[in-house]
């Protein structure tokens, strides 16, 4: 009995299907060439593939073109299985909260490699390369990423340093956007912040604005809300700066000082140009 | 004669066919019980007009004019025979002389009704009038106008003719005017078929017109909720697939009920007055729109709307069902509340704080934590999230602990085996989740043999006592300020009375939808002086949270602020609440005001007050 791997890359989910692949049968892989169109790359596949059963990764594209698969075939795809019996799955459900126990209704399986439920397989493979011809079908044509005008995104910086009421007005975050563009972090606020028009609402970090998770989240004049801390619990190291001793935010934060963030915030920049020369 | 009446007969019936179809086609619903209740509905607010009083001047207009029909309703059938045979008069009732004197009182009463109206919409155009529609309330004023006018006309003109068959003297207006009718007995005629003719036209008129609530308004009110008021009605998912309801996107998929919440609205406006997302100006006029998708959001589910409408409207159901259709059927939802609902539904609160630091609040209170298997408390204390996780909220459990553990009681809390009662997610139309969770703590609760339940916070209340039954969940509930004014007046708990003033302010879920008012107000005036705000109790203004409005953003001025200007007019040093969104919201409010006033729990003014 073979099997036909959808093989996306020299990657970890692809040697982790690898891995489930072999478990149920001799290996055929094969890896496309070409933009990516997965109608027609599933179209290749299933011609490829002949009647055996066709394994993907669990990654985005493994699970989208094995759907396509599935829908072309007319036949039942289990995505995101952590263990095959027979044709008995067990698959993730609910991005990963349940898991469900199925019974497959098909003359072949359709399945996808929940990621790293599976050791990755270290077996040397030769895929062969499909090249469809995707003339006619949807396909991607260009990645946009978002215009962050030049700036680290709030989302995806290493370093957040984040303003609150104590802030005081838009002009104070002037010494913010400094330590900020010093550590190339970006600068965030907090609901406070954004009510009272001193910064966009797309700066705003917490429960209903963006949620961070940086190596270090500098906390300046933010009193510690729970919608707040919502929105950065995600951030490995908490540094805050809070006039107010009994701020919640020291809860929350594995580094304190207890002082006016006009001063401090700029005498922490002094220090980082002196260190940096 | 004949042809008016089968003319006039046949328009109103093809319409109002069209509308019982529309009825017919809708989808059903349970509003067959407690019919005591529902009897009761309808002698105050139908015919005591309990409702519209709740605005004095447009209620007097109103009762004027409704009262007015009431009684005049005879007199319509006398003038259809009438206007056949012009010597027929209805048997004893047409020769009363008391009656035809109470005919006159009530012409009197609706024309002064009328004059109030216009005096209302020309001269005072309150604000509520805003996207009504202005011209169709004339026309309508004008017929009601007529109707009497032309009713007057004809018993001054029988007076005048001599064809009256009560004593003249009885009918005071009819005889006063019958002086001035020229030509009495072609008068007598002109007046008696203008009456008919304006009354068909209004018959026609009626159905397609938003007067229509003079047919529809009390059956309305007697299909509306007698009592858990704060229940949603659930979805059904066990059901064949061409009966599964998942919320409203089409007009066929309302329920009955809802249907004829449509039929019934008048467009008096008094829902938009109220609402506090409209009064901080973040919505269109409710009235005279469909409602846009940004509306289904901005809705708090405060209730005031349902309070205050005169025909028992219930605004909330629409909202929820509308809301339930975006986010079950078409994934369309404000993107800020996502990470809530992704929350609740996988980690069991709103915040995605971990389900294992759930009593981490409690651990040095010395609050026993139920087991499984052990034997129940006499209460369950039922903590919430936001007590558990919110560092503002969690002063009042703290607080509430520390008085029951004085007063003796008998209590427990679930720990890490509470979870969401799953409120947030059904009020943003997250049926699903709900339902997932009611079943999950109902198992918890029923497992662990609890009969009575003390919540602090009024949206778990309102789920585990009014929700909870349709689950299998039949549990006594109870707010903690209640539980705590009980313990107060058995003498349990001795606060000692200070000289500070003190504004409480109710939350939605608590005053309005279940009617917990008063406990409250006696804690607070067993600690303080008590100061209301123009907007208390039932008429309550919300902090701006509801309806899952804690996890979204708002667009406008804050509903927080608005509400904390009008605490802070009251002249108090502290604002009282009872809920742990109100205090969090109206803290943030004081904070971004700059306002000096106290945001606290009454729970903990109770501490305080027996504290040294």
């Amino acid at each position: 009995m073979s099997v036909a791997l959808f093989f996306e890359a020299n990657d970890e989910l692809s040697a982790q299907a690898l891995t489930l692949a072999q478990s149920l049968g001799e290996v055929r892989a094969f890896s496309f060439e070409g933009p990516y169109a997965p109608a027609a790359w599933a179209s290749a596949l299933i011609d490829a593939a002949g009647d055996d059963d066709i394994v993907g990764p669990g990654s985005e594209r493994g699970n989208e073109v094995l759907a396509h698969v599935a829908a072309q075939l007319d036949l039942p795809f289990a995505a995101n299985v952590t263990d095959v019996r027979g044709d008995e799955v067990t698959r993730q459900r609910w991005g990963g909260t349940l898991l469900e126990e199925a019974r497959i209704h098909a003359p072949r399986k359709l399945l996808t490699a929940a990621p790293f439920a599976f050791a990755p397989s270290d077996s040397l493979l030769q895929a062969e390369t499909l090249r469809p011809d995707v003339s006619g079908a949807v396909q991607v044509t260009e990645h946009i990423a978002p215009d962050t005008g030049g700036k680290v995104s709030l989302a995806d910086a290493k370093v957040v340093v984040s303003g609150g009421r104590g802030v005081g007005s838009s002009e104070g975050f002037a010494i913010l956007e400094e330590l900020a563009a010093l550590l190339d972090g970006a600068v965030g606020c907090s609901r406070v912040v954004t009510s009272a028009g001193w910064r966009p609402h797309t700066d705003q970090v917490g429960q209903t604005g963006t949620k961070v998770s940086p190596d270090l989240y500098i906390a300046c004049g933010i009193s510690g809300a729970t919608q707040h801390i919502a929105g950065c619990k995600g951030a490995k190291k908490v540094l805050a700066i809070n006039a107010d001793p009994e701020a919640t935010i020291f809860a929350h934060a594995d580094y304190a000082v207890v002082g006016d963030l006009h001063e401090v915030v700029p005498a922490i920049t002094a220090e980082l140009k002196k260190v940096k020369g | 004669m004949a042809a008016a009446l089968a003319v006039a007969g046949v328009l109103f019936a093809k319409r109002a066919l069209f509308l019982w179809r529309l009825v017919r086609k809708a989808k059903p619903t349970e509003r067959f019980d407690d019919i005591p209740g529902r009897v009761e509905n309808e002698v105050t607010i139908v015919l005591g007009q309990k409702k519209l009083f709740q605005r004095l001047l447009p209620g007097v207009m109103h009762a004027l004019i409704f009262w007015g029909f009431i009684v005049l309703l005879p007199t319509i059938v006398m003038a259809l025979v009438g206007a056949v045979n012009r010597d027929w008069s209805f048997p004893w009732l047409g020769a009363q002389g008391w009656f035809m004197a109470l005919v006159d009182v009530f012409i009197l009463s609706v024309l002064t009704g009328i004059v109030m109206a216009v005096w209302i919409r020309k001269v005072v155009r309150p604000r509520r009038f805003d996207g009504s529609h202005l011209g169709e309330a004339d026309l309508i004023l004008a017929l009601i106008a007529l109707v009497v006018l032309t009713l007057l006309g004809w018993h001054a003109s029988r007076i005048a003719a001599g064809m009256n068959e009560w004593p003249a003297g009885a009918s005071f207006l009819s005889n006063w005017v019958s002086g001035a009718i020229p030509f009495p007995r072609v008068s007598e005629r002109f007046f008696n078929w203008a009456h008919v003719l304006v009354i068909l036209t209004f018959l026609v008129y009626l159905p397609y017109s938003k007067h229509l609530h003079i047919a529809t308004a009390a059956i309305n009110v007697f299909f509306s909720r007698t009592r858990n008021r704060g229940r949603l009605e659930p979805l059904r998912f066990d059901v064949p697939d061409d009966e599964m309801r998942l919320g409203v996107n089409t007009i066929e998929q309302l329920t009955w009920k809802e249907m004829v919440d449509s039929f019934s609205c008048t467009e008096c406006g008094r829902c938009q007055d109220v609402c506090p997302a409209y009064n901080t100006g973040e919505l269109q006029p409710i009235v005279g729109n469909g409602v846009p998708e940004e509306m289904v959001w901005d809705c708090v589910t405060c209730g005031a709307c349902v309070h205050e409408c005169p025909v028992s409207i219930e605004h909330i159901d629409h909202i929820v069902d509308l809301r339930r259709d975006l986010v079950m059927m078409q994934s369309s939802f404000p993107q800020e509340a996502e990470s809530m609902l992704r929350d609740v539904e996988r980690i069991g609160n709103p915040w995605g704080k971990p389900q294992g630091d759930r009593a981490s609040w409690a651990e040095d209170l010395g609050v026993r934590v139920l087991e499984e298997g052990e034997e129940p408390p006499e209460i369950l204390y039922w903590v919430g999230c936001a007590a558990a996780y919110d560092e503002r909220a969690r002063v009042a459990a703290e607080s509430t602990v520390k008085l029951l553990q004085k007063a003796g009681v008998d209590f427990a809390i679930l720990g890490a085996r509470e979870s969401c009662t799953g409120d947030p997610a059904r009020r943003m139309g997250n049926e699903y989740v709900f339902q997932a969770y009611a079943e999950q703590n109902v198992a918890t609760l029923n497992d662990a043999r609890v009969t009575k339940i003390v919540a602090s916070c009024p949206h778990c209340l309102n789920s585990l006592g009014k929700e909870y039954p349709d689950f299998g969940g039949q549990y006594e509930v109870m707010h903690h300020t209640q539980l705590l004014a009980e313990l107060v007046r058995d003498g349990m708990l001795s606060p000692a009375r200070g000289e500070s003033e003190i504004t409480y302010h109710d939350s939605c879920y608590l005053a309005r939808h279940n009617d917990v008012r008063d406990e409250p107000r006696e804690l607070v005036a067993a600690v303080g002086k008590p100061v209301e705000m123009p907007r208390n109790g039932k008429r309550t203004f919300c902090c701006g949270a509801g309806g899952a409005h804690m996890w979204m953003e708002e667009r406008g001025t804050p509903i927080n602020e608005e509400r904390v200007r009008e605490a802070s007019e009251t002249g108090a040093e502290t604002l009282a609440v009872a809920c742990p969104f109100c205090t969090v919201m109206l803290d943030d409010g004081v904070r971004s005001m700059g306002k000096q006033l106290r945001v606290v729990d009454v729970s903990t003014l109770l501490v305080e007050s027996m504290e040294d």
